[in-house]
């Protein structure tokens, strides 16, 4: 199943950069989000390092919805979907290999939106390089491993972004709660062990919904 | 009664979309080395049938048994199943991973070659014609060599050259022991290909038997 995994995100990587498009769009309106923001303050004003995060973190959310969007459409143009779905490959490696593909596009997208973020909003990557770098980790997987299962359920369906956009972020909100209190806290100088409660928050979302995703997926990518 | 050597086995299926009755009473039999041709008029349900055949889609009654494992079934039809932003070599390189075939390039191009494109092996499969992206769902049907094969109208839009290409293979496939489930709309030029005929009419099943038995009047 891993080599299958594996051949999925390497074959969504291939499609998302062919014609040299990547995941300009994700990455186009996070920027114009923090621009549009750091308009909002009046001249030598800072934003807090909550409303920075929170900023930062809207943007992921908000990529994260193109993204996945973006990866199931591959598999809508010529009906692949069934083709994959005939294959051996086990369908909850079809949302593996998804998964794995949006995480590597959207930290991609954030290569981008950190340093916009630290020149537009004044946002601070505090001392804590190591803490800042599991955060973003714990949080875009969470946000993927929705990402995936949510897609498969827009799957052929004309509203597929209004529905990823109903579902996802309402879900979202206790996960991107976590990203903003921990990367404030890192922010501020605060240990990572006072984090943990938060650090808990995160990782509990990203274990419940991966299990749901697994059990969940395969009926809902065949739309039973 | 089918053996139980047979590759497919359909016991009394009956589908339904909503209230409304797609067919009922469904029997058949698919042997190795044969071709059955699945026969009846627009909208008698005979692409629903094969998905239910292959595993798409659940019967609402009866039972469905196939004798082989997923990665020895393959599948062709309207849809190409190709990703246009890849190139035929890309295309064919990941089913290869997803078959786990291992083939190397060498390979794949052979598979390219048989179907009449590895002079366009680093194209684009989205620059393709009609014909020629089907040419190449039949290299990925080729890479799988599958035991059982379905095909749902594989012929439409496709020149007399590559129809006799896909009419070659089909040969090939039954020669080696393949079973096929062959949608046709072309009776009288693939009749004489099929070992038996399942007939959709009047949302039943009205004939399956041998191929040399089935009266074409009945349609």
């Amino acid at each position: 199943m891993i080599s299958s995994t594996l051949a999925i995100a390497r074959k969504d990587l291939r499609l998302a950069f062919a014609g040299g498009q990547g995941p300009v769009q994700a990455v186009l309106l996070g920027l114009l989000l923090v621009f549009i923001f750091s308009l909002s303050a009046a001249p030598g004003e800072r934003f807090s390092p909550q409303q920075a995060m929170a900023i930062f973190w809207l943007c992921s959310s908000f990529a994260v919805v193109l993204i996945f969007s973006l990866l199931f459409r591959f598999e809508e143009e010529n009906d692949t979907a069934t083709a994959l779905l005939l294959s051996p490959l086990p369908v909850q490696g079809l949302w593996l290999g998804k998964t794995l593909a949006g995480l590597v596009l959207l930290l991609l997208c954030q290569v981008f939106f950190f340093p916009a973020a630290l020149v537009f909003l004044g946002l601070d990557p505090g001392g804590n390089p190591g803490g800042l770098a599991l955060m973003v980790l714990g949080v875009d997987l969470g946000l993927c491993v929705l990402g995936g299962l949510i897609g498969a359920m827009g799957h052929g369906q004309g509203a597929k972004d209004a529905l990823l956009t109903i579902i996802v972020f309402p879900l979202q909100v206790p996960l991107l709660l976590g990203g903003i209190r921990i990367g404030v806290g890192l922010m501020q100088g605060v240990p990572l062990a006072a984090l943990g409660d938060w650090f808990g928050l995160v990782l509990a979302f990203d274990a419940v919904f991966s299990g749901a995703a697994l059990f969940l997926f395969p009926h809902v990518f065949r739309g039973e | 009664m089918m053996g139980s050597g047979s590759l497919l086995d359909l016991r009394s299926v009956s589908h339904f979309f909503g209230s409304r009755l797609i067919f009922k009473g469904v029997s058949c039999v698919l042997d190795p080395a044969s071709i059955m041709l699945v026969a009846g008029p627009n909208g008698a349900g005979k692409s629903t049938l094969l998905k239910i055949m292959a595993g798409l889609l659940a019967p609402r009654a009866g039972s469905v048994r196939r004798g082989v494992p997923d990665r020895s079934m393959a599948f062709m039809g309207h849809q190409t199943f190709v990703y246009p932003a890849l190139s035929a070599l890309g295309n064919l390189e990941f089913w290869n991973s997803v078959y786990g075939r291992g083939l190397d390039d060498a390979g794949l191009l052979g598979l390219l070659d048989r179907v009449g494109l590895k002079g366009f092996a680093l194209e684009a499969a989205g620059t393709f014609s009609r014909g020629m992206a089907q040419r190449l769902s039949l290299a990925r049907v080729l890479l799988v060599e599958p035991e059982l094969l379905f095909l749902d109208e594989p012929s439409t839009g496709l020149d007399t050259a590559s129809q006799a290409l896909l009419h070659n293979e089909l040969e090939a496939a039954r020669a080696r022991g393949a079973g096929v489930v062959w949608i046709s709309h072309d009776l009288e030029r693939d009749l004489g290909r099929a070992d038996t005929v399942l007939q959709l009419s009047g949302r039943a099943m009205a004939y399956f038997g041998p191929a040399g038995e089935f009266s074409r009047e009945a349609l």
